[in-house]
């Protein structure tokens, strides 16, 4: 037991630190500007207007059009190109002066031979050294569909008024299911956010050891490398624990609905638990911090990909398997799901599984005075050794 | 056989870091309340031994017996029988002294009733009371390493290891690291090693030399030092070597070695009796004369040139 001896003091050290606190309290905002971010992002969704996440191309690129019957004009779309009204002459003028990227000319009598049932010939003039026309041609065509399906539509129901489609008038009553689902993924999402937020402390907790040179002593100590290992992991997860709690409680004040949230918060904590020690396999392995950091990136997006495939993996099609993820059954009981008992052992097991293979590997490699001091054996060569494919190489 | 008199005995041990033998063959033997100095040029395996000493490395084979413990069937308790101060008085720097002291007094498994008055007078011995609320990152090297011998102290080890305790101090802070060293002297068994050859000279009980991961000689500083030709060293510095003189004065009974280096001749007499003859032989060549008596410098540069 004497791993709680190291975790008491990390944390008791850490708590004291002013630069902890204040990365601890900015993550905290970030939460808090994560919360306004999505409440505008909802607001808009569910607004009239929607909202658009594609920037706008307005002035992006010009387009000339000689349409003297306003047959065309009218249905193009000016928030994605600027339209300019000129006569023919002018706008061939203009394209060749590189003045315009398009010109379309639409025949004055298009009117007239639509009436007649006849086809209309619209031309449209292009300056090819000019890498904004492909935005034009897709403009003006699809322009040109939506001018053709609305002409077309006009002219059935002049013909046959009593085949007009009956209108429905809808009435909207409670969150839209796509809202539901964003809300319920953000907000698991967000609960796991801090799981990644101290992965630095725990690097520095070990391989500062070793640029240090502390590690010397603290491997002098009648204490064994499982418990030098579980001592400092366990001063993390506890941190985590503490942003998981307050996260929660933030989510809990600004409105945020969570279903079951001590059920919520404990399979939070215990994925806390093998992603610090994915952590700690990396920190065991570095020898610097800046191996460390790029350790970090790979063990994180590899995390980050075990809890989000599943889970999307869920969404779309239910599938028992991707209950794996601890992140799947925060959706789900986020969700209102009624969720056997039976089923929580599925991401159970796969937390405990993978901890005891992250924190076995960190302990092994913690436990290698060559790992530690040098001259460190290969990636290749060290994970032989460790799976005892492979004897740890002796000179004599 | 292990006698209830040792503390320590190292057998055997072979330690290799990549293709650089660190430790060959290494044999070992320390009693109770020795405090033996272990001597020995850069690379010559002397942290090595200490650290495999400390457990913190394991030897690629052979072992070693620590109170009867092996290291590798005990390191737990072996880690627990010694107080351990490296070369660099690595600590956290974060610390407080009086919560680094603590720290690890909670790790060493001291009885808490204890804890904070071994800290006081662990403090007071190495002259630190004044600054134990201070934080490690404002002390000096001299004082880091104060604090340090006094973490090493805290579980009250049966061994100490100091590894260079004075190494990069000034002199005055040198002297009090030694005096330390001096008080705790007969009450525990103390491994020193050390580069500065008057220190061991001062402080150990026997001196081992170390070279290429092996010891090369072994003894108290006195045995050591009348290993080296003779009693006196005379050293005379001429205008330009003289063979035939040099030739002459071989034949004096008291010479035991002639060796030059430059235009000096270093010569080792057995003794005094003889001093004026010699000086007559080299009468009006002769730029300076002095003598002295061996030191364990000369015993250590001896026994690396053999």
């Amino acid at each position: 037991m004497r791993f709680s001896i190291i975790t008491k003091w990390e944390l008791k050290e850490t708590l004291k630190s002013k630069k902890f606190l204040t990365i601890f309290f900015l993550q905290i905002s970030v939460l808090f500007l994560m919360i306004f971010i999505f409440n505008t992002f909802a607001a808009n969704i569910e607004s009239e207007k929607g909202i658009s996440i594609t920037p706008s191309l307005s002035g992006f690129a010009s387009l000339d059009v000689d349409d003297q019957g306003h047959l065309f004009s009218k249905y193009i779309n000016p928030e994605i190109i600027e339209v300019k009204n000129y006569s023919y002459n002018n706008s061939l003028e203009r394209l060749k002066a590189g003045q315009t990227t398009g010109f379309v000319f639409v025949p004055e009598d298009s009117i007239e031979k639509i009436r007649n049932i006849g086809t209309i010939n619209i031309q449209l003039y292009l300056d090819v050294s000019d890498p904004k026309r492909s935005v034009i041609k897709d403009e003006v065509n699809s322009t040109t569909k939506i001018m053709g399906d609305s002409i077309s539509n006009s002219w059935v129901d002049s013909i046959a008024p009593q085949n007009t489609t009956p209108t429905v008038n809808q009435q909207n009553t409670g969150e839209s299911l796509p809202l539901q689902i964003i809300t319920k993924a953000m907000i698991a999402i967000l609960l796991f956010l801090p799981l990644f937020l101290f992965g630095n402390m725990m690097i520095d907790s070990v391989v500062g050891e070793k640029e240090r040179k502390t590690g010397e002593i603290l491997m002098a100590m009648p204490l064994s490398t499982t418990e030098i290992i579980i001592g400092k992991s366990m001063a993390v997860v506890g941190i985590i624990a503490i942003q998981v709690a307050l996260w929660m409680s933030i989510l809990l004040l600004t409105g945020f609905q969570i279903i079951s949230p001590l059920l919520v918060y404990m399979l939070v904590f215990i994925t806390a638990i093998p992603v610090i020690g994915i952590t700690v396999v990396i920190a065991a392995y570095s020898k610097n911090y800046k191996e460390a950091g790029i350790g970090l990136t790979f063990g994180y997006v590899l995390s980050v990909g075990i809890l989000m495939v599943p889970a999307l993996v869920y969404l779309s099609n239910k599938s028992l398997s991707s209950n794996i993820s601890p992140l799947t059954m925060v959706i789900r009981i986020l969700s209102g799901e009624n969720i056997p008992i039976w089923q929580f052992l599925i991401p159970l097991g796969f937390v405990i599984i993978v901890s005891v293979i992250a924190y076995w590997i960190s302990i092994k490699l913690f436990e290698r005075d060559d790992v530690v001091f040098g001259p460190r054996p290969g990636l290749i060569r060290l994970s032989l050794e460790l799976v005892g494919l492979k004897k740890r190489r002796k000179t004599l | 056989m292990y006698s209830k008199n040792l503390m320590i005995k190292m057998d055997s041990l072979y330690k290799s870091f990549g293709k650089i033998k660190a430790l060959n063959n290494l044999n070992l033997e320390i009693k109770k309340g020795e405090l033996l100095g272990i001597i020995g040029p850069n690379g010559a395996g002397k942290t090595t031994a200490i650290r495999i000493t400390s457990c913190i490395l394991k030897p690629d084979s052979g072992d070693i017996l620590v109170d009867g413990n092996s290291i590798h069937q005990e390191p737990i308790k072996i880690k627990s029988m010694i107080g351990y101060l490296p070369e660099e008085p690595n600590l956290y720097e974060r610390f407080k002294a009086r919560d680094l002291l603590n720290y690890f007094a909670e790790l060493y498994g001291v009885p808490s009733n204890e804890i904070d008055g071994r800290i006081e007078e662990l403090l007071e011995l190495v002259g630190m009371s004044s600054r134990a609320e201070d934080r490690i990152n404002t002390f000096s090297k001299g004082l880091r390493q104060r604090i340090g011998i006094a973490r090493a102290l805290i579980h009250d080890p049966q061994i100490l290891i100091f590894d260079e305790p004075t190494m990069g101090l000034d002199p005055a802070t040198s002297n009090n690291i030694r005096e330390f060293i001096r008080k705790l002297k007969g009450d525990k068994t103390i491994i020193l090693c050390t580069h500065y050859m008057d220190e061991a000279d001062l402080l150990c009980d026997r001196v081992a030399i170390m070279n290429q991961g092996e010891i090369i000689d072994m003894g108290t500083p006195e045995d050591l030092k009348s290993k080296i030709h003779g009693e006196i060293i005379l050293n005379l510095k001429l205008e330009s070597i003289d063979p035939p003189a040099a030739l002459k004065i071989k034949e004096f009974s008291t010479v035991e070695a002639v060796d030059t280096d430059g235009n000096q001749y270093i010569i080792s007499l057995n003794s005094k009796d003889e001093i004026k003859s010699i000086l007559d032989v080299f009468h009006g060549k002769i730029l300076s004369v002095n003598t002295k008596e061996p030191t364990l410098d000369d015993v250590f540069i001896n026994s690396i040139k053999t």
